[in-house]
């Protein structure tokens, strides 16, 4: 294994769904259902049975709208709110309509939800002003449950495959070009459509640990889906919405006040006090941790050790055990148990990411992205604050779309001469004596995005990341160096997490303003309604380098209220009250 | 320009005696979504599944869907 | 000439080609063509994994279990319930999980024989299956499972108990309201929840004043599901409880019952600072909408917990109304 082969084969297909993690397995067995005829491929870098943000798991949902508990009116307006703004309610007001549908679907793949001890579903934190969570109590075989659907349905998998390249043509999509990670043979998969699903770009800033896996993300998801998007010529938003989030220090782990603060676990300073009131993840929210730890009271702690005994082993129960079940490892490594003592956080390093802010390739609320017959879903589309339901959600909008897509087109005609140049490109690294290896390549990127272009944002700072990156790429494309095909993979992920620098670096020069709190805090601007309450679009310049415009954002299908525009703004806790549990 | 050969401490641990890559399970390279383990052959010709690259996201399906309870996932030593 | 891509798409092979490296010498094999007859999510599937779940290998044994939770109905439960005295406990933890992930009801079947099996293992697993399959022939043997020895055969009895709302099973979890196992207790006061008789009510008030917390937790939580104006008083001294947990779900069961009586007691909880509980508050409030509330919530329209904003925000609108 790993020893590079020369290999080309060409395949056809009617839709070719990219990533087989959340989005990715639900579009394909939506779109295989509608049209049965069809021949949907579903490919990953990583093997379908596991691959993906819910590798192992998750413990729930976050943003369910269920019918009786929450409105579709209700959640457009929250996510409205907590996108500053700027949000095409479409997209977020058909999730929020038909993700119900969704629950239920999933339910009957065996995925549970939780219910009470009379079998029906457990909605006991939920009134009617709208709450949003439904935990998970068997989270830990999703992954299992869906790869059965996707055998049922006979879906043609494709695993080890790492699409490098999509190919268009006729003003449309036309394919991909894809690389095995165990061997470098190539595969071309021409398609009528194409589905992207292929998560977050969760190794673009550099953890503090500086161990390059050690991401929140997970590690595999290193932002192929935006420099694909891109090279393409499809349109990204507000990518400037960097994805940062309050984290176990070092585990890089979520706190998870989803699981902890209904529990009355909270955030805290050295002291042990309370500071901020909500621990819902938004910019303003980062921003005050923030403020926190420059102003010498941190570090900032997750607190439970005031909660009950039975409280504490509920929450351990549920966090050690899905999404993430190595923290109790963690936690046993340390010495450090919740009951005894408060658990440092940290800051994350950034990322792109949807599932938590608003960035991504840009769609509408048929998961249509800007060229024709190419859809994205999940965390690399730009649907805010989505989560794992919304990926399933959307990645059904895409799914559905693109099996009626197919019957009107036939394969678009695609310049061979493409293909050619990609394998020169990819296999460039293999073709060397000796030279640069990728994880060198790809640490330097890194820790140059958390020198230059972490928050709070310096226009002076960018410019020097601009010009560093552009360094790093000359040396990436005239030295890196690949043994084998594994190597190859890694190298041709530096080369996706280098783009996706230097477009959050290009994205936050753009909008001059500051906006989402620590997400886009430009220090030197403030925030500027009158000329910045708009989408920022980015696309592949002429000249190969990122262009920008400015685009509206659509008339809101809710009206939000101008007393609750501010919901997010203020979050700290007024010294005269005392936290108290 | 040569490589340096430095030496790293890898996370995922596989207990050889209970390892049955050499009756041709391949559960845990199958799973693993960074591709970081592999299958040795031991001095002895019997084989052994084991960490090849140290880019491990400790994520445990490799450890969670071993049928012999012979895979350990560890926390990085540079974050544990 | 570029030479083509051997291995493309995961296979679709028939299953007895499959099943036949069951009969491979090496366990390692063995359990690779168990996975293989897994992932084939095919029903075909089943009578080999149920040979394959009598092997002599603990490890291929094991793996069978888990296999066949990818599968339903009554020969995979059958299969399933025979591993339930396996000599080697890994087995028997794999069979039991797999067990709870069954939806054919006819699936209870095979369960049903089993629900007085003198091993304490065996039985809570086998209750734990039949539970979510509701099967009405399940609730005798579970109102004796709850005099067992065991408090895990004794939790999952009240489950099935609960799951099947019958009414007929009223006085079994009364006395399991009673048990001298706190999660028996918190649990059968749960189950109580279907039901509308005074009996119930009668319970549950009784759950209110437990010596444990999760216990008065879960009575003041279910009251809203089953409790009339009677319970009001008793929910009105649970307000004032130690543990918040407990007073949180004593105001949102008030607010269920529509307590407007209770308004006045709430309102001044609005100043404790715990955050969860005045965002309950706020809205029970709001619920409740008596006007003379107003002055409580008018203080904490611009708290600092965005959450508790909306709340007070939405409750104020209600009084107005």
């Amino acid at each position: 294994m790993d020893e590079i082969l020369d290999g080309l084969t060409q395949i056809d297909c009617d839709i070719l769904v990219i990533g087989g993690g959340t989005a990715g397995p639900m579009a394909a067995l939506k779109a295989k259902r509608k049209n049965p005829e069809a021949n949907v491929v579903l490919l990953d870098k990583a093997n379908v049975k596991r691959s993906g943000a819910i590798s192992m798991g998750m413990d729930g949902l976050n943003n369910s709208v269920i019918p009786g508990y929450a409105t579709p009116e209700q959640y457009t307006k929250e996510i409205t709110i907590a996108n500053d703004g700027i949000c095409d309610q479409a997209a977020v007001y058909r999730y929020a309509q038909e993700c119900y549908g969704i629950i239920q679907e999933l339910d009957e793949f065996g995925i549970r939800f939780q219910k009470d001890q009379n079998g029906e579903y457990d909605v006991k934190k939920v009134h009617h002003i709208g709450t949003y969570v439904l935990p998970m109590p068997n989270g830990d075989t999703v992954k299992k449950a869906l790869y059965r659907q996707l055998r049922k349905a006979r879906i043609n998998i494709i695993n080890r495959f790492m699409a490098t390249r999509l190919l268009t043509g006729e003003g449309r999509v036309a394919g991909a070009i894809c690389v095995n990670t165990r061997t470098a043979e190539f595969l071309v998969v021409r398609a009528k459509a194409v589905i992207m699903g292929l998560g977050a770009a969760g190794r673009l800033g550099l953890p503090t640990s500086g161990y390059l896996y050690g991401t929140y993300e997970n590690a595999s998801n290193s932002g192929e889906g935006y420099a694909m998007a891109y090279h393409a010529g499809a349109g990204l938003a507000n990518l400037e919405c960097y994805q940062i989030n309050p984290l176990i220090k070092d585990y890089n782990g979520p706190a998870c006040a989803y699981v902890a603060g209904p529990m009355g676990g909270y955030t805290a300073n050295a002291k042990g006090e309370r500071f901020i009131e909500c621990d819902y993840w938004s910019g303003q929210m980062m921003q005050e941790f923030f403020d926190e730890l420059q102003g010498g009271k941190g570090p900032v702690y997750l607190k439970l050790n005031h909660l009950a005994e039975e409280t504490i082993a509920e929450i351990e129960r549920v966090l050690h055990i899905v999404e993430r079940p190595t923290r109790g490892h963690f936690h046993e490594g340390r010495g450090t148990d919740y009951r005894k003592q408060m658990i440092e956080m940290h800051i994350s390093e950034i990322g792109f990411c949807s599932g938590h802010s608003a960035s991504g390739v840009f769609v509408d609320e048929h998961a249509r992205t800007t060229i024709p017959g190419l859809y994205a879903a999940g965390d690399m589309a730009n649907v805010p604050h989505n989560y794992m339901l919304g990926a399933f959600t959307n990645g059904a909008f895409a799914g559905l779309d693109a099996a009626d897509f197919i019957n009107d087109v036939d394969y678009a005609s695609f310049d061979e001469g493409e293909v050619e140049a990609e394998r020169t490109r990819v296999l460039a690294p293999t073709k060397r004596e000796d030279g640069i290896p990728p994880n060198q390549i790809e640490y330097k990127t890194r820790r140059l995005v958390n020198d230059y272009l972490q928050p709070p944002k310096v226009t002076a700072k960018m410019e020097l990341a601009q010009q560093r990156f552009e360094e790093v790429r000359e040396d990436m494309e005239t030295g890196m160096y690949a043994r084998d095909a594994h190597e190859l993979m890694r190298a041709l992920e530096a080369s996706t997490i280098l783009d996706c620098a230097e477009m959050a670096a290009s994205a936050s020069m753009f909008r001059t303003e500051s906006r989402w709190g620590l997400y886009h805090n430009r220090v030197e601007y403030e925030r500027d309604d009158d000329n910045w309450f708009c989408h920022t679009i980015l696309t592949k310049g002429a000249d190969g380098q990122p262009v920008h415009k400015k685009q509206d954002v659509k008339p809101y299908v809710v009206e939000i209220a101008e007393d609750e525009k501010d919901a997010y703004y203020k979050q700290r806790v007024d010294p005269s009250s005392v936290a108290a549990e | 320009m040569p490589l340096a050969q430095t030496a790293t401490t890898v996370p995922v641990v596989v207990d050889d005696d209970l390892c049955i890559a050499d009756k041709g399970c391949t559960v845990c390279v199958d799973v693993c979504p960074l591709d970081v383990l592999r299958i040795a052959v031991k001095d002895d010709g019997t084989k052994t599944a084991y960490m090849k690259y140290d880019e491990c996201w400790y994520c445990m399906p490799c450890e969670a869907d071993c049928p012999t309870d012979a895979v350990t996932v560890n926390l990085p030593y540079l974050l544990k | 000439m570029i030479p083509t891509v051997t291995e493309l798409f995961e296979d679709f092979d028939d299953i007895s080609d499959l099943a036949e490296g069951l009969d491979d010498p090496s366990p390692g094999a063995r359990i690779m063509a168990v996975i293989e007859l897994a992932d084939s999510a095919d029903p075909a599937a089943i009578p080999h994994l149920a040979r394959a779940i009598t092997d002599v290998d603990a490890s291929v044994r094991k793996q069978a279990a888990q296999a066949l939770t990818d599968f339903d109905g009554p020969d995979t439960a059958a299969a399933l319930v025979s591993v339930l005295k396996d000599p080697e406990p890994s087995v028997i933890e794999a069979a039991a999980i797999s067990l709870t992930e069954l939806k054919d009801p006819t699936s209870g079947n095979a369960i049903l024989p089993h629900l007085d099996d003198e091993d304490e293992v065996k039985l809570a697993a086998c209750l734990a299956g039949i539970k979510e399959l509701r099967r009405p022939e399940a609730l005798g043997p579970a109102i004796n499972a709850l005099q067992h020895r065991s408090t895990t055969v004794r939790v999952q009895a009240v489950g099935v108990i609960g799951w099947l709302q019958d009414e007929a099973a009223l006085p079994a979890l009364r006395e399991a309201a009673k048990d001298a196992d706190k999660l028996v207790r918190r649990t059968a006061l749960a189950a109580l929840g279907f039901s509308n008789s005074e009996h119930a009510e009668a319970t549950l008030v009784n759950g209110l004043v437990d010596s444990e917390w999760m216990v008065r937790e879960s009575a003041a939580e279910t009251l809203a599901k089953t409790g009339g104006a009677s319970c009001v008083e008793a929910l009105r001294i649970a307000l004032d409880d130690e543990f918040w947990q407990v007073r949180l779900k004593a105001v949102r069961s008030l607010g269920r019952l529509g307590a407007t009586d209770a308004a006045l007691q709430i309102a001044p909880m609005m100043d404790i600072p715990v955050p969860n509980l005045r965002k309950e508050c706020a809205a029970v409030l709001g619920e409740l909408a008596v006007p003379e509330t107003a002055q409580f919530l008018e203080k904490y329209a611009d708290d600092a917990d965005p959450d508790v904003r909306k709340n007070v925000r939405w409750a104020l609108e209600k009084l107005a109304a």
